[in-house]
């Protein structure tokens, strides 16, 4: 058992190794002395309770935008349509959160607009769930279609539908802000983490049981390693497809409540861009598990709060080239670890020979190993 | 990757001045294989020379297609030398599937690996079937070349990779196989071509399970047996006037000192009722082919009703109508009575579930998920029945426990097990479902034991009698006559999508062989 | 609107129609030798950005446009390496260089250029008349040599994946790796040379999107590599047909380019730059499915 999580956590520190190995490369070429970079990206993230406040807020939307793609990736599809999901929920959430009347109490109002927004979410992945589902196209290129008309839907809404020149809503009601950490924990003041924090771990682990445990959860799994067995068995799976997509589209949208609801107390063109795509990461780095996750939620959290501290020196793409660097990092690590573990796995005495084609594996589990 | 020697026969009639197509003698001694966990080849030697047909027996799971593969260089050999005189480039392999790319035409694949080509890479197609007509003409091979592999009959694909392994300039032709998806009098004229082949010279190994073309045609035998070699000799000429005897002898090495697994089917009460109907059912495929033309037959409940065929005459769209995953098919299935409301949606798929159990013949595609589970496979698609984790995990154990899943760990990944124990996880979802559901009514089981060791087929049949002896009716279809033979009750033989024969049990191999060819005597 | 039928309307057509065909050409090349290719739109865009980056330093388009073919060489391969050896999944590997090449771009203006949106402009390649009219617009897209090479690409693609060795052999390992493999064909040889053609194709397409504004942007690729994709798939992966898929794009987004202004005032006002994107999901919605792919598409040919 220890070897099996021995070899569950080596990718990452693999990977984690590399990446802090490749940052250290790119600050050299921008002249830095490597250390002092690494440094400085450390005092500005770790290093303060600031800091630290800092990174919780950049790695809330994460955790949501993560858990949407894990959420997609079970039933073996890509949700990379994070961005146009959380876009449009963005705008419409905090639309309706304008026009809450003031007094409205925050256990009505806030449900109210959560709810909205997922919704909106849900509605936006739901194009390239149905054409996946119905017409067999790859929800990739629909979902990044969908991305480019919904970047054209948001600025056309604030000048032509709003007729506002700012590009931003109205301040949301009271009662569908949520309040900062820093009432609770004083030492994070001026940091811009809110209770969307503990709102999306809860988010994350609530949902990553109910995938494991619940029906609909598992079955949406079952579907993601072979449908075609699932569809022999009477399981719908079209139905259980769109589920997840649309499930991956409303978790997305929740992300609203860190940028917002609990940081802005409005909606701006530009607000919470870029989530979409560090939740591939964090899904890619979480391997599935709940507390995987959470700590690779904080950990790409604090790469970005860090590109902000070291921006002077090194430009703050470069975590985002790392991200990406991320991702293939992990997923080779990965691949190599669970190919040494299957290898490892004990011995079955009854020879077999091999006469079975071996079956592709399915692009839920492949994408993760 | 392997260098091929260049196929043009001017260079090789200079090399080899008489006697053209000598092959070379292959020596494989004392090799294992294994597969990830499992030891596919223990400990085995033999040598093929040139001159005459080798075939190689055994039971399903044997090894005798590993060590074809072995010899051919495509086996991971973890102990062992494999000795071929003048290099491994003369080998040529047709293996069970075949290696051929349907969306090409038949000279595309020919030349494939070995291209002609003209200035600048450009494919010289004329001289290909220049050399390949000669080919034909030399060894009476036929296929149209410009026929599009997908439309080839599964025989002259058969062909098609055989002709390629000469294209290549092979001497020796080792084949997985090759009569488990041809009619006997295609087999009949294999095994004459392969004959004229080694009598010019060319060292031919066949793996088989068939007896009677290893008598017939074969003049050296291998037997294997659970990864062993444990027979390896001639056959002389005047030991086919015996068959008997020899028969004998080569059936008490396959099964060793083991008993055979004698499974027989219960008996039948003269008065049973009929359990299913199919009446006159017709399915057209994409293309327009009619892969059922008008079937129609009937079972009683308790009985074991066989369906043999050559594979490709409908027998896997049989099982998927009865299964309810055919939405185009036309016809009745009429099932205690009732005629069956066509699947339209997934529900009412779930609803014919409760009555008929199905069991695919390809696990790893429709039937198993090799990243899931062992448990999760156990109760797939049956969770809205299943009353809580705890009566999911008792229902899951007892599975375990009646089939024997070994290793009997619930959580484990069912990519893992072996064959045999992956084929029985499928099985016991099937059957243990149906037997305790209220509605039961029919089971359908397609190619239940193929791939499987002995100890696990003999385990699936068991429980397909014990099924049968709860008064379900029994569709079995199967392309091992042996095992149709050992537990049916009747025989029915399935070509082009019609029932055109039905056989008692008892009828001789033969006489099923010409039905599943369509002969009117049959 | 005798603007929509003019030699001015035929010359954007093509223009804009170069870039989009490159990728789509580009993603018939992996797609048929098996390799699935989401990353199309990450090797526009450093196609792109290395032409502008060399050309603004050596004031030679030539020598930019030789720099976008290796980079997109090195990108292609890059991917190929990880899905064909260390067999990362192809989609996730896609993803990873698109983010990947949208970040490194960023970070190559901040770093060059000191600048988050868009680099100097340049001097590309200028041939032809100069002049406002239809036909003179129309000659200068032509005598263009990154449209050229882009042109002798869409041409020869068909006769080679048809006629040469080379072509049957990346065909067999699209279509049945595992059978290729069966006949002594190294698939992971030829996948990886159909990626190189495919990286060098599409970056071809990238030195054009950049050499027209005369100017790298930062995400200047707009979702292209994607539409590129659709119009694989619609086509069947059939490069001429892939190739007239892009060609009406250029025509569908020349036409939103003519009508913007007019549009513009209407209460749909900049949403007509969804025009391409629209169109895009509806002939992926309309057309019959997944006619086409090749068979061994992402799969291998042993485990």
């Amino acid at each position: 058992m220890n070897d099996k999580r021995a070899r569950a956590l080596l990718p990452i520190v693999l990977a984690i190794a590399g990446g802090i190995l490749l940052f250290n490369l790119i600050a050299f070429a921008f002249g830095q002395a490597p250390a002092s970079a690494l440094r400085l990206a450390f005092e500005g993230t770790w290093g303060t309770p600031y800091g630290l406040g800092q990174v919780l807020f950049k790695a809330t939307p994460l955790l949501f935008t993560g858990l949407a793609f894990e959420v997609a990736l079970r039933a073996g599809l890509f949700n990379i349509g994070a961005e146009g999901q959380l876009g449009l929920a963005s705008l419409v959430g905090a639309l309706v959160a304008s026009n809450l009347p003031a007094s409205l109490p925050m256990p009505i109002a806030l449900p109210i607009v959560l709810v909205t927004a997922a919704a909106v979410g849900a509605l936006v992945a739901f194009i390239p769930a149905i054409l996946r589902a119905r017409r067999g196209v790859h929800e990739i290129i629909t979902a990044i279609m969908v991305n480019r008309i919904v970047d054209a839907i948001l600025p056309w809404t604030f000048s032509t539908v709003l007729g506002s020149s700012s590009l931003r809503t109205a301040d949301i009601a009271p009662g569908a802000a949520l309040p900062r950490l820093d009432r609770v924990i004083p030492s994070f003041a001026g940091s811009a983490a809110s209770f969307a924090f503990p709102l999306a771990v809860a988010t994350v682990f609530a949902a990553m049981a109910l995938l494991g445990r619940s029906r609909p959860g598992r079955e949406i799994r079952w579907v993601g390693l072979r449908p075609e067995a699932c569809r022999a068995e009477g399981i719908d799976v079209e139905r259980r497809m769109l589920l997840a997509m649309l499930l991956s589209g409303a978790i997305a949208a929740l992300a609203v409540s860190s940028t917002a609801l609990g940081y802005k107390g409005y909606y701006e063109l530009g607000l919470g861009a870029g989530a979409g795509w560090s939740g591939i990461a964090v899904a890619m780095l979480g391997r599935g598990k709940a507390i995987g996750i959470v700590l690779a939620a904080i950990f790409l959290g604090t790469l970005e709060q860090a590109g902000l501290a070291v921006n002077a020196r090194v430009p703050r793409e470069a975590m985002n080239v790392l991200e990406a660097t991320l991702i293939v990092l992990v997923a080779v690590a990965s691949r190599v670890a669970s190919q040494g573990a299957r290898a490892a796995a004990s011995a079955d005495p009854e020879p077999e020979p091999p006469r079975d084609k071996p079956a592709p594996t399915p692009a839920s589990e492949e994408a993760r190993s | 990757m392997k260098k091929v020697i260049a196929a043009d026969p001017g260079l090789r009639a200079a090399r080899y001045p008489r006697g053209a197509m000598r092959g070379p003698v292959m020596k494989i001694e004392d090799i294992a294989v294994r597969y990830g966990d499992c030891w596919s080849i223990r400990s085995a030697t033999i040598t093929l020379e040139p001159g005459v047909i080798h075939a190689i027996l055994g039971e399903n799971g044997a090894g005798k297609s590993t060590l074809l593969k072995a010899a051919a260089g495509f086996a991971p050999r973890v102990a062992g030398t494999v000795k071929i005189e003048d290099g491994a480039a003369a080998i040529g392999m047709v293996h069970q599937h075949f290696m051929l790319v349907s969306a090409f035409s038949a000279l595309e694949n020919l030349v494939l690996g070995n291209e002609p080509t003209g200035s600048f890479g450009r494919l010289d197609l004329t001289k290909a079937r220049r050399e390949a007509e000669a080919l034909m003409e030399k060894t009476g091979l036929r296929v149209n070349l410009d026929a599009r592999t997908s439309d080839l009959a599964v025989g002259e694909r058969q062909r098609l990779e055989i002709l390629r392994v000469l294209y290549r300039g092979a001497r020796a032709i080792l084949l997985d196989e090759p009569t488990a998806v041809l009619s006997p009098l295609e087999a009949e004229e294999l095994y004459t071509t392969l004959g004229a082949l080694a009598e010019g010279g060319a060292t031919i190994a066949v793996v088989t399970h068939r007896m009677d073309e290893v008598i017939r045609f074969a003049g050296h035998v291998t037997i294997m047996r659970r990864g062993r070699t444990v027979l390896s000799r001639p056959i002389a000429a005047d030991e086919r006037n015996h068959p008997k005897r020899l028969e004998d002898e080569l059936t008490r090495a396959i099964m060793g000192g083991e008993p055979p697994h004698e499974a027989s089917p219960p008996a039948l009460a003269e008065d049973a009722e009929v359990a299913l109907s199919i009446e006159d059912l017709v399915l057209v495929d994409a293309a327009g082919k009619r892969v059922l033309d008008g079937l129609r037959f009937a079972v009683k409940k308790g009985e074991i009703v066989g369906i043999a065929g050559i594979e490709g005459n409908g027998q896997r769209e049989l099982v998927r109508a009865v299964a309810g995953l055919e939405p185009g098919v036309a016809g009745a299935i009429v099932l205690g009575g009732a005629r069956l409301p066509a699947v339209r949606s997934t529900g009412d798929l779930r609803k014919r579930r409760r009555a008929v159990a199905v069991v695919h013949e390809d696990r790893h595609a429709d039937g198993l998920m090799l990243d899931a589970s062992v448990g999760d496979n156990l109760v797939l698609g049956e969770l809205d029945q299943i009353d809580g984790p705890a009566a999911e995990a008792a229902l899951i154990k007892h599975r375990i426990d009646r089939f024997g899943v070994n290793p009997p760990d619930p959580a484990r990944r069912a990519g893992d097990l072996s064959g045999g124990n992956q084929q029985k996880v499928v099985v016991a979802r099937a059957l243990d479902r149906i037997e305790a559901s209220p509605e039961r009514a029919l089971v359908v089981l397609g190619q239940p034991t193929r791939g499987v060791d002995v100890g696990a087929a003999a385990t699936i049949h068991g429980a397909v009698v014990a099924a049968a002896e709860k008064g379900l009716a029994v569709l079995l279809v199967s392309a091992d006559l042996g095992e149709l033979k050992r537990l049916s009750h009747r025989i029915l033989v399935i070509h082009r999508g019609r029932i055109v024969a039905e056989l008692p049990p008892t009828a001789a191999d033969d006489v099923i062989g010409r039905a599943m060819l369509g002969m009117e005597d049959a | 609107m005798s603007s929509i039928f003019s030699l001015t309307m035929l010359a954007e057509s093509v223009r804009i129609a170069v870039p989009y065909a490159c990728a789509a050409i580009g993603g018939v090349w992996a797609e048929r030798a098996g390799v699935i290719q989401i990353g199309l739109e990450g090797i526009l865009l450093t196609g792109a950005f290395t032409a502008v980056a060399v050309t603004h330093a050596t004031h030679s388009p030539t020598l930019g446009l030789v720099a976008a073919i290796v980079a997109g060489v090195a990108l292609s391969l890059g991917h190929g390496q990880l899905t064909e050896r260390a067999r990362v999944h192809a989609v996730i590997s896609g993803i990873a260089l698109n983010l990947l090449a949208l970040a490194a771009t960023r970070m190559g203006l901040r770093a060059l250029y000191d600048s988050a949106s868009n680099s100097p402009g340049i001097d590309a390649f200028r041939f032809g008349p100069t002049g406002a009219t239809g036909g003179a617009m129309l000659l200068r897209v032509l005598a263009d040599p990154v449209f050229f090479c882009a042109l002798a690409a869409v041409a020869a693609t068909p006769f080679v994946l048809r006629n040469t060795r080379f072509g049957l052999r990346v065909r067999a390992a699209g279509e049945n790796p595992v059978a290729a493999a069966s006949v002594g064909i190294s698939v992971t040889r030829v996948r990886l040379a159909a990626l190189a053609v495919s990286g060098a194709i599409c970056a071809l397409g990238g030195a054009h999107l950049a050499y027209d504004q005369q100017r790298f942007e930062s995400g200047m690729s707009a979702g292209r590599g994607f539409i590129a994709l659709a119009a694989v798939v619609v086509s069947g992966w059939r490069a001429g047909r892939a190739a007239l898929a892009c060609l009406a794009f250029g025509v569908l987004e020349a036409l939103q380019i003519v009508l913007q202004d007019e549009v513009r005032k209407t209460a749909i006002g900049d949403l007509i730059q969804t025009l391409p994107y629209v169109a895009t999901l509806l002939v992926l919605a309309l057309a019959p499915r997944r006619a086409g792919a090749p068979e061994g598409l992402g799969k291998h040919a042993a485990e």
